[in-house]
């Protein structure tokens, strides 16, 4: 019953655009003709507000992956002229690459680790202060404060948490456990220590996402659902969960777009440490191969690879989600 | 409105900084500014001994020796000078003067001016760090890398009555201190400052590898030996065998530079291998004990002393105006109260001919010193491994491999041969 009604109230939101209106119509056909030449002002004015952006996007963003896929068929080293066209040797290259798995797998574990984490723990925290009173308003924003800070001020912080003489050891050690774990020095644990990090910064934007969402659930399909006989459990399967999807699918692609791309913390936390690529990610390595071992042809191949992997994630998580949503 | 959209345009032209009608500068030709002095962009790094005061104070003393020079002072975001440099100048902005730029790479690909013969007059190693017989960075001063900085207050409390002379001398007092509940080694590396865990190995190869062939990475370029071959693993095996018995804790490797130097201050353990820069680190903001300091002992006591020289100032080949800018770096390098600056904030020991260091200078300082100059009388000063500049140095990139993979040794993720294996791997990579 109470999955008819959501799906009655999003069926009628389509029909509602086209509708038909017969003075609308009227005033379309009894409108003056077009005088000549009025196109091209128009055409003028649609320039001039959209060349800035155009021009910028192009050279800000264009450009530079139209060069970085020239310079991924070369072996270009600023410091070992003079530069060939090596054709598709980098791409090949990559496939026997241990590095470039290794970093490939550190990837996608922390981008399933955010993933899951921050969407979860959103979820959760979201709920809890979806209630109007000012205590939970400003609940909401501390929890979001992590996500405005710089990457950077966040990591320095959680190093100073997690290095072995941190507060959380001390903490530990304090409560008679003589051998806390190396949370930055074990390479087992590390990888896990970066993930956990970027899913506590994503909390605070999952919250508000997903308390938007919550807040655009209309109270009436939830006392409706009470009234035939629903308990909290299935009318959060069957109302809220499904007029959440827009927020998820925003979430969850905003989540792999951070975990795909994270620089910052393994920057400052680890420098891909310890021990040797541990927790190297793919951005981190293109960085070090392009300005630490001055192989920029090669580090163009995998930003390429990087930027079409994130593509083709996004694309196909995008489209699955959105295809929910629709079916919700 | 055709005059509205064109106005539109030229403003986006203008804001996407065509630059019409700007005249270009003349090749290596002065750009003179305001009152006909030519302005230089120089980077330099900030620390915590070398800070923003610092460098200001310096870049004016030189400035008043070269008037005719304005110097814009660029400061790199961490301490990584180099790669900063390398970021600069893939965007075509290579800084006119760098300090302390490793000149690997950009010698070779002619991005930097060497100094003449006469210029280099006043050093005392004019060729140190020479790339093709040419001298890109001024060799102003000398480091010696490691030093083992020991808390006496822990070797008298364990009954350590003298500083080892052999490496089986270091074995046996690590192990005294070990029984007795005291970690021997601090060794970090955490964060971004993974180049820390570095300086044991650097101890096992001076002593291992270079005085046996001091020309080692010279003849590893020209693929005469590996780091596969036996004296390098029996070097990284010393740092395997030392964390393997727990002589260094792994936990370490989670501290960053400066936590790790706390570390030593707050008697986290026994013994601290880092280069002469903590000398005076440890005499301006003493510990609550006494600092002692020896060299990395030989297996058999003979002495063996692994420096740096150079590290000084480079010049762009491409500078505004290269002889200026090469005049500039001169008097900042050669200037006597700059280098006693950077002998009290940094523990250098210059190598300018005639240089003497402040006479108020601390008994670690000193420690340090006593040790470089034992090393120069013996003639037993060898490169410091990781460390080299000019064409005994590791191709880019390498040092940081080789301090992920120490890393790699003291978790025992890697055995040596492993280790030295990875290197070779590296190697390989580094120069295709």
């Amino acid at each position: 019953m109470t999955q008819n009604r959501t799906r009655g109230a999003r069926a009628d939101a389509p029909r509602a655009l086209p509708s038909p209106n017969p003075a609308r119509g009227r005033a379309r056909t009894a409108r003056r003709p077009r005088k000549p030449g009025r196109f091209l002002p128009a055409l003028g004015r649609f320039s001039l507000f959209a060349l800035p952006g155009l021009l910028a996007y192009t050279l800000f963003v264009l450009v530079p992956i139209g060069m970085t896929g020239y310079n991924s068929l070369t072996n270009l080293n600023p410091f070992n002229p003079p530069t060939q066209f090596v054709g598709l040797r980098n791409y090949v290259n990559l496939l026997s690459d241990a590095e470039f798995h290794q970093a490939l797998l550190n990837t996608v574990i922390i981008t399933a680790i955010i993933t899951v984490l921050a969407n979860v723990g959103g979820l959760l925290i979201a709920m809890l202060l979806d209630r109007p009173t000012k205590l939970y308003v400003l609940l909401r924003g501390v929890f979001f404060t992590p996500v405005v800070l710089s990457s950077v001020v966040i990591s320095v912080i959680w190093q100073a948490i997690l290095t072995d003489d941190g507060l959380l050891n001390s903490a530990l050690r304090g409560l008679g456990m003589d051998e806390p774990p190396g949370w930055l020095s074990d390479p087992d644990l590390a990888i896990y220590s970066i993930a956990w990090i970027m899913a506590w910064q994503m909390l605070g934007f999952c919250v508000v996402v997903y308390l938007a969402g919550l807040q655009g659930v209309p109270r009436e399909l939830n006392e409706a659902a009470s009234i035939d006989g629903a308990g909290p459990l299935q009318r959060f399967r069957n109302v809220t969960w499904p007029m959440l999807a827009p927020a998820l699918t925003i979430n969850v692609v905003m989540l792999l777009i951070t975990g795909f791309k994270a620089y910052d913390q393994v920057r400052v936390i680890t420098n891909g440490g310890p021990g040797n690529g541990t927790t190297v990610t793919m951005a981190f390595q293109v960085v070090q191969t392009a300005f630490v071992s001055n192989r920029i042809g090669y580090s163009s191949a995998l930003a390429a690879v990087m930027l079409a992997i994130v593509a083709f994630i996004s694309v196909v998580v995008l489209r699955f989600l959105q295809k929910r949503e629709v079916s919700q | 409105m055709r005059r509205t959209l064109i106005f539109g345009l030229a403003a986006v032209l203008a804001a996407a900084g065509c630059g019409v009608g700007e005249t270009p500068q003349p090749e290596g030709g002065a750009s003179a500014s305001a009152g006909g002095k030519v302005e230089l962009s120089f980077l330099v790094f900030e620390t915590p001994n070398l800070d923003a005061a610092f460098w200001d104070a310096a870049i004016a003393r030189a400035s008043a020796k070269v008037p005719e020079v304005t110097i814009k002072k660029l400061v790199t975001p961490n301490i990584d000078r180099t790669a900063y440099a390398k970021q600069l100048d893939a965007a075509g902005n290579l800084p006119d003067i760098l300090q302390s730029v490793n000149p690997a790479g950009f010698a070779q690909a002619g991005k930097l001016a060497p100094f003449t013969d006469a210029e280099l007059a006043n050093f005392i190693a004019p060729k140190a760090g020479a790339i093709g017989g040419k001298v890109y960075q001024l060799p102003y001063n000398t480091q010696v890398i490691p030093v083992v900085y020991y808390n006496k207050d822990m070797f008298a409390k364990a009954g350590i009555t003298a500083t080892p002379t052999t490496y089986q001398e270091l074995l046996d007092i690590s192990k005294k201190l070990k029984d007795g509940g005291t970690t021997p080694f601090i060794v970090g590396g955490g964060g971004a400052d993974t180049w820390a865990d570095m300086y044991p190995l650097t101890g096992t190869v001076a002593t291992d590898v270079y005085k046996k062939t001091p020309d080692w990475l010279l003849q590893r370029a020209q693929g005469k030996v590996k780091f596969t071959d036996p004296d390098f693993v029996a070097a990284a095996k010393k740092i395997e065998d030392l964390a393997k018995n727990e002589y260094i804790d792994p936990a370490g490797l989670s501290r960053s530079y400066a936590d790790t130097e706390q570390a030593f201050r707050d008697g986290k353990g026994a013994m601290y291998p880092m280069g002469s820069w903590f000398a005076t680190s440890a005499d301006a903001n003493k510990p609550s004990f006494e600092v002692g300091a020896f060299p990395w002992p030989t297996d058999d006591g003979s002495p063996v002393t692994p420096t740096f020289t150079g590290g000084g100032t480079l010049v762009s080949a491409t500078a505004k105006n290269v002889e200026l800018a090469k005049k500039w770096a001169l008097a900042f390098d050669e200037d006597k109260e700059n280098n006693d600056a950077f002998v009290k904030a940094d523990g250098s020991i210059p190598a300018i001919k005639g240089y003497t260091p402040p006479a108020d200078m601390g008994p670690v300082y000193n420690a340090t010193v006593a040790i470089y100059q034992k090393g120069m009388q013996d003639g037993s000063i060898f490169d410091a491994f990781s460390q080299e500049a000019g064409d005994g140095a590791l191709p880019p990139g390498l040092a940081d491999k080789a301090a992920l993979g120490v890393q790699d040794l003291i978790t025992g993720k890697k055995n040596a041969q492993q280790f030295a294996e990875f290197l070779d791997d590296e190697y390989a990579k580094a120069t295709q």
